[in-house]
């Protein structure tokens, strides 16, 4: 078994004095700094936001929801991605519609102050209908907005590759059909939603417990 | 017990778990054997074997349980002389009491581990093990707080993960959790540090003083409470669990699968090495290896994480003494082995690489290249830091026999890992208990002698370079290939193109994932080496598709609780800068 005792060496009488080991110092502090004035471009240093860093195509960022080539969504309200969610961040409503049968989800939101980015709703889905995007920017200035519904996740069919990060095939976007079928039931979608405002600040219900069911015997 | 909570809306109502076969741990019979061989040497009437474990297994009588310890840790040919682990289970409404206290010894002489199991109840205490091993000291606290296990003779037996309002005990299987308490500033407790010896001609009056919980030189919230003589220490307590996260009780709610996004969290300057070590723990329950490309590439990025973990110390280490300079230059290439990291996984800190039984998905066509590119580039940064601190007066001045621990007192304290080395002990589990084949890899362990900031920072410089070996190594070998998972559909997802197109893999992915892992009864330990020391993992399972108790052995834990003893008689700065040589993460230390 290789064991290596590491040995301190006593300062020098040069050492000691300090000045000479400053100098040296310094030298590594100066060949830094002329690497740097000289060869600027290759600086460790991006100026956000200016320039922006570019993520691999497996970045975990925030999520969004496919769409056929008709604009419906690919979703067909499977409940997979909730169930594997370890953050318990996503709340599906599924609905079917009257004319094919088809299911669909009527209320899908991720919580995006509880997700925790793992990716385990793609790797989950079985329809190839969630994936993630590379936005990381996603500062909100109330919680209620962490929130998203169908309304911010659905994306038009044809959405480019680009942006897109974690998916269960890099490259290209799936576009073909998969075992859902067409499913023509929903509203054909173009673009955003026509009630398209802000959404609704009430949703996030916090932490609040009815007066009810508030803790007993707390500070006894 | 199965009230539906918030973390728990949905109550599982799948199928009965349809593993009920035990489990079996491999090298069964030579364990066996060993424990007999123990047992004779205690002779005991009260110690009694329990076959078929991963570990030798003895059930100690409750009130002998002191006695078992000492005459294993004073026991010439047996030497178990470092406390591993110490915590509880609950076994609600089982006749020979309700919990489980589960103790972990380990001893260097021989490289063996001894696992001993006290049953007791709510009401009946079990006699403390402090007078034995110090090490135990907040693992007994950390059991009353989760379970209510008394200890009788513990010398301040007062809740350590949670705060002083909180009522109940998280970890009993009764307790919900969805309750909320609240804790106000008038109710947290005053701690006041015990001073042993203030000198009677001192010119100045004692002052007691908060550093933290939100200090910046506490790297995470760490609350330490110091009496001062002048500048003197003269006596100190810590405070810890401001970033309790329920880890442990989580675990028990969510699915063997979703508990590694959980692990992430807990050292999470290494969070890669987290990941590696619970996968391996349930593979080893389940009897499965991941293939050996999957491993490869944990080994390689397990080091690269290693490296990034030293590379924080030391550079927060000394930022704390004023050295800014180091900072810039040693957190550049952790920045670049974080590109590496988001480069297969995509994500930078929190990267849930890994999954039971492999990875989740293949390193990208030029991970070599970039690990090459890197492995070159590193050593640079690290001589850069070394001629900067190494040959420094002042860095010396401040560092040497600076929150010295004795070789003796770390083991007594349970130390692994570099805070371990730096007292001469030549210990590290990817020698003692290779895994992932680190016993094909030529690296030396490197000790130094003192246990001093200067000896840590030492040995820490030192590791990286030998981390940098191993991945040379690792680098000439090149990639093995093959899968990165195994092909289980009872462990592992099917590949999407198979969901998408066969009924039979869309079965099996919806079984997996609504079902969960069904490991075999049974429990069982893993242990790596993490950036701070031994990691462990203890999973006991039921069956289910839910982990019955998950424990972590935390090697800050074990760390920080001499951190008092350390620093009486030395100055509040050289108090910082103890803290930050030992690297405590708060994130493993409160879980």
């Amino acid at each position: 078994m290789g064991v290596i005792k590491i040995e301190r060496k006593k300062l020098t009488f040069l050492e000691r004095i300090y000045l000479w080991e400053t100098a040296k110092g310094m030298m590594v502090t100066l060949r830094h700094l002329l690497r740097n004035l000289f060869n600027y471009k290759d600086l460790p240093i991006i100026e956000y936001p200016e320039v922006k860093r570019i993520y691999s195509e497996r970045f975990r960022g925030r999520h969004i929801l496919t769409t056929r080539e008709d604009g419906t969504t690919r979703c067909v309200a499977c409940y997979m991605c909730s169930t594997a969610c370890p953050a318990e961040c996503i709340t599906i409503e599924a609905a079917e519609d009257d004319r094919t049968r088809e299911k669909f989800p009527a209320r899908y939101e991720i919580d995006l102050l509880r997700c925790v980015y793992c990716g385990y709703c793609v790797d989950a889905c079985p329809e190839d209908a969630i994936y993630m995007t590379r936005d990381y920017e996603l500062a909100i200035d109330t919680r209620a907005r962490s929130v998203v519904g169908l309304r911010d996740l659905v994306v038009p069919p044809n959405m480019p590759v680009e942006p897109m990060g974690w998916r269960p095939y890099y490259g290209e976007m799936r576009k073909e059909g998969t075992a859902g079928g067409t499913g023509r039931g929903q509203e054909i979608r173009t673009a955003a939603f026509p009630d398209d405002k802000a959404p609704n600040p009430d949703l996030y219900q916090g932490d609040v417990r009815p007066a009810s069911e508030s803790t007993p015997a707390r500070g006894a | 017990m199965s009230t539906p909570t918030r973390f728990s809306s949905m109550p599982y109502t799948g199928p009965a778990p349809t593993n009920r076969s035990p489990y079996i741990p491999k090298g069964v019979d030579a364990i066996d054997k060993r424990g007999e061989e123990i047992e004779a040497k205690i002779a005991a009437p009260y110690v009694t074997s329990v076959p078929g474990q991963d570990l030798p297994t003895f059930i100690v009588e409750r009130e002998k349980i002191v006695e078992v310890l000492r005459k294993l840790k004073e026991d010439t040919e047996l030497r178990f002389e470092l406390p591993v682990d110490l915590f509880g289970v609950d076994y609600p409404r089982r006749p020979e009491g309700r919990f489980d206290v589960v103790y972990q010894l380990y001893s260097f002489k021989n490289n063996e581990r001894v696992r001993l199991v006290v049953h007791t109840d709510e009401d009946k205490a079990v006699p403390s093990s402090l007078p034995v091993f110090q090490g135990f000291d907040w693992f007994e606290r950390e059991a009353w707080d989760m379970y209510g296990i008394k200890f009788d003779g513990h010398y301040n037996l007062r809740r350590i993960l949670t705060h002083e309002m909180f009522q109940g005990h998280a970890l009993r299987k009764d307790y919900d959790p969805a309750q909320r308490w609240l804790l106000t500033e008038k109710d947290v407790a005053k701690i006041v540090p015990v001073v042993e010896h203030h000198p009677e001609d001192s010119d100045f009056e004692q002052v007691t003083l908060n550093l933290g919980p939100s200090h910046p030189a506490t790297h995470g919230t760490l609350r330490i409470v110091v009496t001062l003589d002048g500048e003197r220490i003269i006596g100190a307590d810590t405070e810890i669990g401001y970033l309790h996260r329920c880890f442990e009780k989580m675990s028990e709610t969510h699915t063997y699968q979703q508990v590694i996004p959980f692990t992430d969290r807990l050292n999470y300057c290494s969070a890669i090495i987290n990941n590696v070590g619970y996968c391996m723990a349930v593979e080893k329950l389940l009897g499965i290896e991941a293939p050996p490309r999957a491993q490869y590439i944990r080994l390689v990025l397990s080091e690269f994480m290693r490296i990034a973990d030293h590379l924080v110390c030391i550079a927060t280490n000394v930022l704390d003494m004023g050295a800014l300079t180091n900072f810039w230059y040693l957190f550049q290439p952790r920045e670049e082995i974080y590109q590496l990291v988001e480069a297969c996984c995509g994500a930078r800190l929190l990267p849930t690489y890994t999954r039971v039984g492999g990875l989740s998905v293949d390193a990208p066509a030029n991970f070599l290249d970039m690990a090459k590119t890197l492995v070159k580039k590193l050593p640079k940064h690290i001589d850069d830091a070394e001629k900067l601190l190494l040959r420094n007066r002042i860095f010396l001045q401040r560092v040497e026999g600076v929150g010295a621990i004795t070789r003796e007192s770390a083991i007594n304290h349970g130390y692994t890992g570099p805070c371990l080395r730096a007292t001469g002990v030549a210990y590290d589990v990817r020698k003692a208990h290779p895994y992932m084949g680190y016993e094909t890899y030529d690296f030396d362990i490197p000790v130094a002698e003192g246990g001093d900031t200067l000896a840590r920072t030492l040995v820490r410089l030192e590791e990286m370079r030998q981390s940098l070996r191993i991945l040379r190594q690792a680098i000439d070998r090149g990639l093995p290939a093959g899968p990165v998972i195994v092909d289980d559909p009872y462990v592992a997802l099917p590949p999407k193109e198979k969901v998408y197109n066969e009924m039979e893999s869309l079965i099996y992915h919806f079984k997996l994932i609504m079902h969960g892992i069904q490991p075999p009864v049974g429990e069982t330990y893993f242990q790596v080496e993490g950036g701070n020391g031994e990691l462990g993992f203890h999973l006991v399972s039921d069956g289910s598709k839910n982990p019955y108790r998950v424990r972590v052995r935390p090697p800050c834990f074990a760390v920080y609780q001499a951190f008092r003893k350390m620093i009486v008689g030395q100055t509040i700065a050289d108090a910082i800068a103890t803290l930050g040589s030992l690297n405590i993460i708060a994130g493993e230390l409160d879980r």
